[in-house]
């Protein structure tokens, strides 16, 4: 191909890992890297031990455990896409971050829209094991 | 129509028949300006839409175990889950996934020698998790909670067996994606296919997190 | 435990003469065309030129070709409701009950999977890569799998005629009814791994669509110089990629309900029915607008061609298309107010149900403000689309009075409903596949179809659709309930005698279309399309030849503009020099044929089969032999192959001069008849 093709090839020497190419930009150092590495680790692992410990319910406010344990595990979450799958905002990962976001928003309407219409629906219902054992007598 | 770009004023390349970019500076690849991305952005780019897809099959199995928490049938509920056992779990997910990012700097550095090692030290994880898993599955069973026993247990056999199912896959794939590296080194279409299983079991660790905090966690405070 | 598991002669339906005669035929006309082939010598080119083709234009054929022969499977199914319902007042019909029940569901199930799908997805194969300047979708060989697992799909679904029955339950498996305990047979299997196979196939396709349009575009071609049909593309696969995973994740409990005595739906141990309305539904409205929108998408293009406009509201379209998008993810509730969900959720989504008529009503406007002081041209293509406007905004509003719960409640299930789906779908996807087809024909195939047969199509189909449906708003209104095998209302009877003529007049409207595709293909010398811009056009798939090279260009364009080749032709004509100066010829990469798709498919069909039939060991072999397959692919070298410089060169030269001289004798054309008007 012709030779403007080559400037938007650049992107294949870089990181292997990045979902998408960045500009073209200088290997980073294996001590970079690796860092990136070792922090997303202990990170994680903090965060797990957290999620573990605040089922301890003398640790939290009882009603709060459920909310913390979500925050927890988002935070974790986005410990993941940051060092692991190095997910970044910069403007070359834009259309990552925005199929992200089409991916979250269509997971959080298909798990709490569920949840909520099913929650309904069973509230008003008549619960089929009820109707069974009327039927069953 | 609009006014004739500056190619037309200058001269060069008046029918656009891509001698070279009709408008001044080139603009990044993927937002229009560039032309088509290079071939392991497009690689990449398409498996991270199926990791989404994928995503999005979890939360169906996400939504059925939150709506069917209640319905036991008689049987027990969340607590009869052992959290030491889903703490070992996690952890070798945790390690597994973190070799595996060690893999891919192996790979970034052609070193076949650490990337055979990073990458059988993520198979070991990942078959430690599974035999945890079926150990788990099994002691449930054994103890008459199979997933036939209520809706409950079926919604969380299936949710975390579909997970299993996955890492299952996923081990297969890291032996072939083993022997390729051995057979044919780095080429490029091979690296492509080691971003993609490290995308991969990156997601995996991903959803795990959402189970051990839905399942085994709010499961457990669950009444 | 026997080697063939539940397959025995009792799965053969050798007491029914119906099927077994309808089956025997099919299949007959089936082999009867393989051994045809086989001895005109013809498998060693169909293998080479399109089992194993990886072309992205190839696959957009054969998936139409796929559409085309379950369209009349569909059909036929269809004209036997109508008649049965024609014949069955006060009397049991043609069609016994067990019979009638897996005609209806086959007859949903074939149109919207096998039929509306390869369609669209067969005409975005053929157009997407070609609009937007590429030489190839961003995976050709997954490509290919996506289609031979889609016919592998369909293939499962007509075996069912001969080798056991159908799903009696409808075209969407409702439980508890398609449980084990009370669908015993193989029916639901049929359905839930024929849908299974083929959703995969979907699923990859939108992947591959996503990433295609979303990362390969010629340069320049920016989100807002891409052309209409692309943005619709785009969502759809967007949804696609999103919907599909549903639909697999809910037919995979009702298979393990039935498979491994699971409880997610069953009336047993606390399963809950209502669990797979919610999920099927959360997938089966997004489908609705994965149909839709590439439709909307043909509409803009031809609406736009056919007016000699630029589209107008090219950005409020954009808006328009994303909103649908988005909100169709949020309206699935209104498939089943009946269900008892309450005021509160069924109000939520009876208003986000009207929401989405909205954007909806934004594209109709765009389309009659393009066709608004345009130099409107009535061919073929444009007439569907005149057609598709007025019927779909009737058909739409219907659906506006159904958005409203206490509505809703009175017709939910009736035949006013089947009539507002048949209507709007008909309307939108099956004119706008046709739209696209007559319009997209020439760069197929190199000729232009027959126009007078291509009208009396339209005409037909169009009287056809209001003479089939528009009495089943009435009968659904007097309370006539959908899927009735018999009835015995006196007041039904005449509109369902309506209803089976109208079935008549789109029968004659296929004909039509039969005949138009024989008599253009046998006058086709007359009808080249030369200069590979049959319509006077105005985006990219018209600049290259008819049918295009495998490379699609010879070298990528530059986009600087919305309607890029509207763009080139009026700079050529401002510059008076109509022939393009060569561009400097490359070697091109293209990808390798490959079986992958077809060994894949094959592999899929007897896993497919075995499990419907419980036949263990087959399982096994075929998930082995799908795992070989995949090794074996991973493991090729040569994947791609270069089309030499020179090659592209000739071709590109030959192309060059047809057009050149058809272009001059269209000047000289133009300059004697201003002569003679002077």
């Amino acid at each position: 191909m012709s030779t403007n093709r080559e400037e938007f090839n650049l992107g294949s020497h870089i990181g292997e890992e990045q979902v998408a190419g960045g500009p073209p930009h200088e290997h980073p150092s294996l001590g970079t890297e690796l860092r990136g590495y070792i922090i997303g680790l202990v990170l994680a692992a903090v965060l797990t031990a957290a999620s573990f410990w605040a089922l301890d319910e003398h640790v939290i406010y009882g009603p709060g455990i459920v909310m913390a344990l979500i925050v927890l595990g988002l935070a974790q979450v986005g410990v993941h896409l940051v060092f692991f799958l190095h997910l970044t905002t910069s403007p070359d990962n834009t259309n990552n971050a925005l199929a992200l976001a089409f991916g979250v928003l269509i997971v959080s309407l298909i798990f709490f829209g569920s949840i909520w219409v099913m929650y309904h629906m069973n509230a008003n219902m008549v619960p089929v094991k009820a109707l069974m054992q009327q039927r069953g007598g | 129509m609009s006014a004739p770009s500056s190619a037309l004023r200058t001269g060069r390349d008046p029918y656009h028949l891509g001698h070279g970019p009709s408008t001044g500076a080139p603009e990044y690849t993927g937002h229009g300006g560039g032309g088509p991305a290079p071939k392991r952005i497009v690689v990449g780019y398409g498996f991270w839409i199926f990791i989404l897809s994928d995503v999005v099959l979890f939360s169906c199995f996400f939504a059925a175990y939150t709506v069917l928490i209640h319905a036991r049938n008689g049987g027990p509920g969340p607590a009869i889950f052992d959290l030491r056992n889903t703490a070992q779990e996690t952890a070798c997910l945790l390690l597994s996934s973190f070799s595996c990012g060690l893999a891919s700097l192996a790979v970034g550095r052609r070193s076949l020698l650490w990337t055979e090692v990073a990458l059988a030290v993520t198979g070991a994880f990942g078959l430690t998790f599974i035999m945890l898993e079926a150990h788990e599955f099994a002691g449930l069973v054994t103890r008459g909670y199979g997933p036939t026993h209520s809706a409950f247990l079926t919604a969380f056999f299936s949710l975390v067996g579909c997970h299993g199912a996955h890492v299952t896959a996923g081990l297969l794939w890291l032996g072939t994606m083993m022997a390729q590296f051995a057979a044919k080194g780095f080429k490029e279409n091979i690296r492509h296919r080691y971003l993609c299983f490290s995308l991969f079991w990156h997601a995996l660790d991903i959803i795990w997190i959402g189970i051990f905090t839905v399942v085994y966690l709010i499961g457990r405070i669950t009444p | 435990m026997t080697l063939l598991g539940k397959l025995t002669w009792q799965a053969f339906p050798l007491e029914e003469p119906l099927p077994l005669f309808s089956g025997l035929a099919v299949f007959l006309v089936l082999i009867a065309i393989l051994v045809w082939v086989w001895r005109k010598g013809h498998v060693p080119y169909l293998w080479r030129e399109w089992i194993t083709s990886v072309d992205h234009k190839r696959i957009g054929i054969m998936y139409f070709m796929l559409g085309s022969v379950m369209l009349l499977r569909g059909f036929i199914d269809a004209i036997m409701m109508r008649t049965q319902q024609a014949i069955a007042f006060r009397a049991p019909g043609f069609l016994p009950p067990s019979h009638f029940d897996q005609v209806f569901s086959a007859h949903g199930t074939i149109m919207i999977f096998f039929v509306a799908m390869p369609f669209m997805i067969g005409l975005m194969n053929l157009i997407v890569p070609l609009q937007l300047g590429v030489r190839d979708v961003a995976f050709p060989t997954l490509n290919s799998v996506s289609f031979w697992l889609t016919a592998a799909g369909a293939l499962l679904v007509n075996l069912s005629l001969l080798i056991g029955q159908f799903d009696r339950t409808g075209w969407l498996p409702y439980p508890p009814l398609s449980e084990l305990r009370y669908s015993p047979g193989v029916g639901v299997d049929y359905y839930c791994w024929a849908i299974q196979i083929s959703g995969i196939g979907t699923l990859m396709t939108g992947v591959n669509f996503v990433t295609t349009i979303l990362k390969l575009r010629a340069p320049g071609m920016h989100y807002t110089r891409m052309p209409m049909f692309c943005w619709t593309a785009l969502a759809a696969n967007l949804l696609i990629v999103a919907a599909f995973p549903v639909l697999t994740a809910t037919l995979g409990m009702l298979l393990l309900d039935r498979y491994v005595g699971f409880h997610f739906f069953t009336d047993t141990a606390g399963g809950n029915s209502m669990l797979f309305m919610n999920l099927i539904w959360a997938w089966g409205h997004p489908e609705v607008y994965i149909l839709a929108l590439p439709a909307f998408g043909i509409f803009s293009e031809v609406v736009s061609t056919f007016s000699s406009k630029p589209l107008f509201g090219y950005r409020s379209m954009i808006y328009a298309t994303m909103a649908i998008c988005i909100i169709s993810f949020m309206v699935w509730l209104h498939h089943f107010f009946t269900m008892g969900a309450g005021a509160t959720v069924n109000s939520i989504f009876g208003i986000a149900s009207m929401i989405i008529a909205i954007p909806t009503g934004v594209k109709i406007f765009n389309w009659l403000f393009t066709m608004y002081g345009g130099t409107v041209r009535l061919r073929t293509p444009m007439l569907w689309a005149i057609g598709f406007m007025v019927s779909f905004t009737i058909g739409g509003m219907t659906g506006v009075l159904m958005a409203v719960p206490p509505a809703d409640f009175q017709l939910h299930n009736s035949l006013f409903l089947v009539a507002h789906f048949h209507n709007v779908i008909i309307s939108a996807v099956v004119f706008g596949a046709f739209a696209g087809y007559t319009y997209w024909f020439p760069k197929a195939f190199g000729f232009v179809l027959d126009e007078r047969l291509g009208k009396w199509a339209f005409w037909l189909w169009n009287i056809g659709l209001w003479v089939a449906w528009g009495p089943g708003y009435i009968v659904g209104l007097e309370g006539m309930t959908r899927r009735l095998q018999s009835y015995d209302v006196a007041e039904w009877r005449p509109w369902l005698l309506v209803m089976a003529g109208g079935v008549v007049i789109i029968l004659l409207g296929i004909l039509a279309q039969i005949a138009q595709i024989v008599v253009s293909v046998r006058t086709r010398d007359r009808r080249r399309d030369l200069t590979g811009d049959p319509w006077d056009g105005r985006n990219l798939e018209w600049a290259t030849s008819s049918p295009p090279p495998a490379f699609n260009f010879a070298a990528l364009p530059n986009v600087a503009d919305q309607e890029p080749y509207w763009d080139m032709k009026t700079r050529a004509r401002e510059i008076g020099q109509l022939v393009r100066p060569e561009p400097r010829y490359e070697a091109i990469l293209m990808p390798r044929n490959s079986p992958t798709g077809f060994v894949t498919a094959f592999f899929a069909v007897v896993t497919g089969f075995a499990l419907i039939w419980h036949i263990w060991w087959l399982v096994i072999l075929g998930l082995v032999g799908s795992y070989a397959t995949f090794v074996v692919f991973a493991w090729r070298d040569h994947d791609e192959e270069l089309i030499p410089a020179e090659e592209v060169a000739r071709l590109d030269r030959a192309n060059r001069a047809a057009r050149t001289t058809r272009l001059q004798e269209r000047m000289a054309e133009r300059e004697s008849q201003q002569e003679s008007h002077e």
